[in-house]
């Protein structure tokens, strides 16, 4: 990187840190430290819950998606909107109407301490090790491709995001928020606009998507019913609302988000803001991914984007077939060009006889490369078992730092450092919420002054904080363990959703059929998720229904003793 | 803290803003649907 670019980059990061810090300097209690005094307007709201959703990830990996998948990605948005409808009429009226601090209260007084603090304890261990994986993920793919140290990048990361967060608590992870999202934004749309600007002459916006469209990346709508299909119309219609539905109702880094509005008015405008922007703005992030796609058609690819896993294939005993392979690759690069130009001509002209030649001869070309680098890939795993040989991550910030100008490539640094801190910010803010509220002061320390909790807070704010850096420093050791992670995450979040829907539309269901219903469900879901026969996103539908099916049953056998409990327990 | 039936700043009442996001959505997945047929 050049000295602009470090100029661009330290200068951006630190105005958003400073800017944090002073604007939410003197939090004097837990409820503006927790809550920013439940005085958030609307947009801060709703840009708030957007930055935490996106993380560095985000914006690293789906245009690689895009890339190397097309379009269909987007389709994974389908039943946001729905399920933020949902939020607004259900969840959102209820957590104000009880002034929580956490999701998880909220389960106490409808169930018991039990449901209450097993529910927390599954939020605390999933998004703690969550937290450390949203640090980790960009530190590996910036150090790779910047010759950085991994080690410092994530305690940099780490370091900053602690220092804001402990400092301003909700108020500084919204004030920070707002700045993170207008710097990738800004970055974003200057990135897209400079990869058509550097298409060659004769390719016109409209030209790049008409290449992109015959080679088959433009399929964003896919119509079929497949269980297995990880994307399509009603995977995420039906999959990707219950998720949304899971992580945004019941998840605290989200929750604590919205519960900062001034009113459920301003709530409720937050989440439709992210209703209505969510999928256009994936969309746009596809997109750059589709045109850096086209982009690579008129330059040299490299045969794996992650050049320190390709380094170290071509330092081992395989490297004369890395290296044959690798001018197999080139070879087919310079006369799929050709026919690419072709193609180009064909859709200029419109020429449809030229245009289908040329596209059927280049889908040829695009097959045999794909085969060359998957072969690339398998010879990567033969070389080293835990090699990282899915190089989807690195393709767009490979292409950022190899084409894009001076100060723009600070600038886009900056904007996955922005995107990684402010996702951070809100999990470590949300798991201080949980640990302080469903924990503390729950169950270690009930009559503490507000002044003990606000420093217990801070210190827990700390503390998970460095739990989430230790994390990420390990990360790299765990190797196919972080898919695991990020994986276990989500095998949990049908049931939560189950937990909470018993709790909002089933009131003759009480606490232990939810409790156990729970805890069967779960394992059905561990079960099928072992058995690997449904994709990803329906395990949301089918946890959230079983413990909905299996509270119901519960509660015939369990109805009269609960209610004799509940008789007798008054719950404070 | 503000009731629950204060009325949405742009819109007459809820619903109407819940049917937007929904029309917003449903026009969303027609304009992808389209341009899946035009490109494919």
């Amino acid at each position: 990187m050049s000295t602009i670019d470090w100029l661009v980059l330290s200068s951006t990061l630190l105005f958003i840190v400073i800017y944090g810090i002073y604007r939410s300097r003197g939090s004097k209690n837990i409820h503006d430290y927790l809550l920013a005094n439940q005085s958030m307007p609307w947009y801060s709201v709703g840009i708030s819950v957007m930055a935490t959703q996106a993380s560095a990830i985000t914006f690293l990996s789906a245009p690689g998606q895009a890339f190397t998948d097309g379009m269909r990605f987007v389709q994974f948005y389908f039943g946001l909107p729905l399920a933020m409808v949902v939020l607004c009429i259900t969840f959102i009226p209820i957590y104000h109407r009880l002034k929580i601090y956490t999701a998880y209260e909220y389960l106490e007084g409808r169930f018991d301490l039990k449901t209450r603090v097993f529910t927390a304890l599954l939020f605390l261990i999933q998004r703690g090790l969550a937290a450390g994986l949203t640090i980790y993920a960009p530190a590996i793919i910036l150090s790779t491709l910047l010759n950085w140290d991994v080690n410092y990048t994530i305690l940099f990361i780490g370091g900053l995001v602690v220092l804001y967060t402990v400092s301003g608590g909700t108020k500084a992870v919204s004030y920070t928020q707002m700045q993170q999202m207008t710097i990738i934004f800004i970055g974003m749309f200057l990135a897209g606009y400079m990869v058509v600007q550097m298409l060659p002459k004769e390719i016109s916006f409209g030209n790049a998507i008409s290449i992109a469209g015959d080679l088959g990346k433009m399929n964003v709508l896919d119509l079929s019913f497949d269980l297995n299909n990880r994307y399509n119309i009603w995977s995420g219609l039906i999959g990707g609302f219950f998720l949304a539905l899971s992580y945004f109702g019941t998840d605290q880094s989200q929750v604590g988000r919205y519960l900062s509005g001034k009113s459920i008015s301003q709530s409720r405008l937050g989440l439709i803001m992210n209703g209505m922007l969510k999928i256009p703005m994936q969309f746009f992030i596809l997109l750059i991914g589709i045109l850096v796609f086209v982009f690579y058609q008129f330059q040299t690819a490299p045969i794996n984007f992650n050049k320190t896993e390709l380094s170290k294939v071509k330092a081992s005993a395989y490297s004369s077939e890395i290296i044959q392979l690798e001018k197999k690759h080139q070879k087919l690069q310079a006369i799929n060009q050709l026919e690419i130009k072709q193609l180009a001509i064909g859709i200029n002209e419109n020429n449809d006889v030229k245009r289908k030649a040329a596209k059927e001869k280049v889908l040829v070309y695009q097959k045999e490369m794909a085969d060359v680098r998957k072969e690339v890939q398998t010879i990567m795993k033969k070389n080293d078992k835990k090699a990282n040989v899915n190089d989807t991550n690195y393709i767009f910030l490979t292409f950022v730092t190899n084409f894009l100008p001076v100060g723009l490539i600070g600038l886009l640094i900056a904007v996955v450092f922005s995107a990684s801190m402010s996702s951070t910010a809100g999990e470590l803010n949300s798991l201080a919420s949980t640990s302080v509220i469903d924990m503390y002061k729950r169950l270690i320390k009930t009559d503490g002054s507000d002044s003990h909790y606000l420093l217990v807070s801070r210190l827990l704010t700390v503390a998970w904080g460095a739990y989430a850096i230790f994390v990420a420093q390990f990360a790299s050791k765990m190797g196919s363990l972080i898919e695991a992670v990020n994986i276990l995450g989500s095998l949990f979040y049908g049931t939560i959703l189950g937990i909470f829907l018993v709790g909002f539309y089933f009131k003759s269901i009480r606490s232990n059929a939810v409790f156990y219903g729970a805890i069967v469900a779960e394992l059905c879901v561990l079960f099928i998720f072992w058995l690997d026969v449904v994709a990803f996103l329906w395990l949301n539908l089918i946890g959230c229904l079983l413990v909905i099916l299996f509270s119901y049953l519960l509660s015939f056998y369990f109805g009269k003793r609960d209610i004799e409990f509940a008789n007798s327990v008054k719950l404070d | 803290m503000s009731g629950e039936n204060e009325k949405p700043p742009f819109l007459k009442n809820w619903t109407n803003v819940y049917a937007l996001v929904i029309i917003n959505l449903l026009i969303t997945i027609i304009v992808f649907g389209l341009i899946t047929y035009y490109y494919q």
